[in-house]
């Protein structure tokens, strides 16, 4: 048996406002754009932060995104 | 739920993203060097990104690993071009492209994660709380009762709710490999989660135990 036992307030995570999977995925890149720029996305999206806390899987496409843009950037030729 | 799209308008591209969209057009002398530069960095990513991702494909390596990098980057690439027009400058270029491979490496880690490994009925079903969630002699009255609300609060919810919720938020099963199991799409299933602990949250403050953040994990 686990020892931990999970946060109930992060197991029924609902708060009004959340953007959506379909309406974060439209902003993710401006999103994340944002972040790399040092600034806090949460003040022009603020219901694709509230989205990317509870949702597992728009979270993970925010990470991999945000770690590809760091790592590879990329100008034309 | 409310959309953070809605009231974006676009921007002026900068001088990088702006290259790209003209030399990505059809007709443009560069066009086929772009597009070979484009598909070289879609790859980039989708490696990386799998390798992110390792965990969920099992043993996967190799010539498959290769090509399901190279599949992404393709479709990826086909939806680039096809939606160049609406790309509205409010990110650089390039982060906007990843974007797609991204999704793309998302939904297929996802089929090859179902297919190895389909969500099990036991994973899907509802009887009783996990043991991680059940109560313990350890603890006070008024935690026994706010889990055994909790119990009843899910037994209440409909059916695709409850099915939803027991997979991801009691068994871990990922969003969209339940959504390819169930035959829908990620954006449907989060209603769904975001519906059911909706109700769940509902259905323990009218019990007498609402949720709040001193409720935190306990060792």
């Amino acid at each position: 048996m686990s020892e931990h036992r999970p946060d109930l307030d992060k197991l029924l995570a609902a708060t009004d406002g959340d953007a959506g999977c379909t309406a974060g995925e439209g902003v993710l890149d401006a999103y994340v754009e944002l972040e790399l720029a040092g600034k806090n996305p949460a003040h022009v999206y603020p219901g694709t932060a509230i989205h990317l806390r509870a949702c597992p899987g728009c979270r993970a496409d925010h990470d991999g995104l945000l770690e590809a843009a760091r790592r590879f950037g990329g100008r034309a030729r | 739920m409310s959309d953070d799209s809605a009231t974006i308008a676009p921007t002026r591209l900068d001088s990088e993203s702006g290259r790209w969209v003209r030399q990505l057009r059809a007709g443009h002398p560069r066009h086929d060097e772009t597009v070979a530069e484009l598909r070289e960095l879609l790859v980039r990513v989708a490696v990386h990104e799998l390798g992110r991702r390792r965990l969920q494909l099992g043993s996967i390596a190799g010539p498959e690993f290769d090509d399901l990098a190279q599949q992404a980057a393709d479709d990826a690439l086909i939806s680039i071009i096809a939606k160049l027009d609406g790309f509205r400058g409010l990110s650089r270029f390039t982060t906007w492209a990843y974007k797609f491979v991204i999704f793309e490496v998302s939904g297929k880690v996802a089929r090859h994660a179902w297919q190895r490994h389909p969500p099990s009925a036991e994973e899907l079903s509802w009887e009783r709380l996990p043991d991680a969630m059940a109560p313990r002699p350890g603890d006070r009255a008024e935690q026994r009762e706010q889990l055994d609300a909790l119990a009843d609060g899910i037994a209440a919810l409909s059916e695709r709710q409850r099915e939803v919720f027991v997979a991801i938020a009691l068994n871990d099963v990922p969003i969209d490999v339940l959504a390819v199991q169930l035959h829908s799409n990620r954006n449907a299933i989060y209603k769904n989660l975001f519906d059911a602990r909706r109700r769940l949250r509902a259905h323990l403050a009218a019990a007498g135990h609402p949720v709040t953040e001193q409720d935190a994990p306990r060792g």
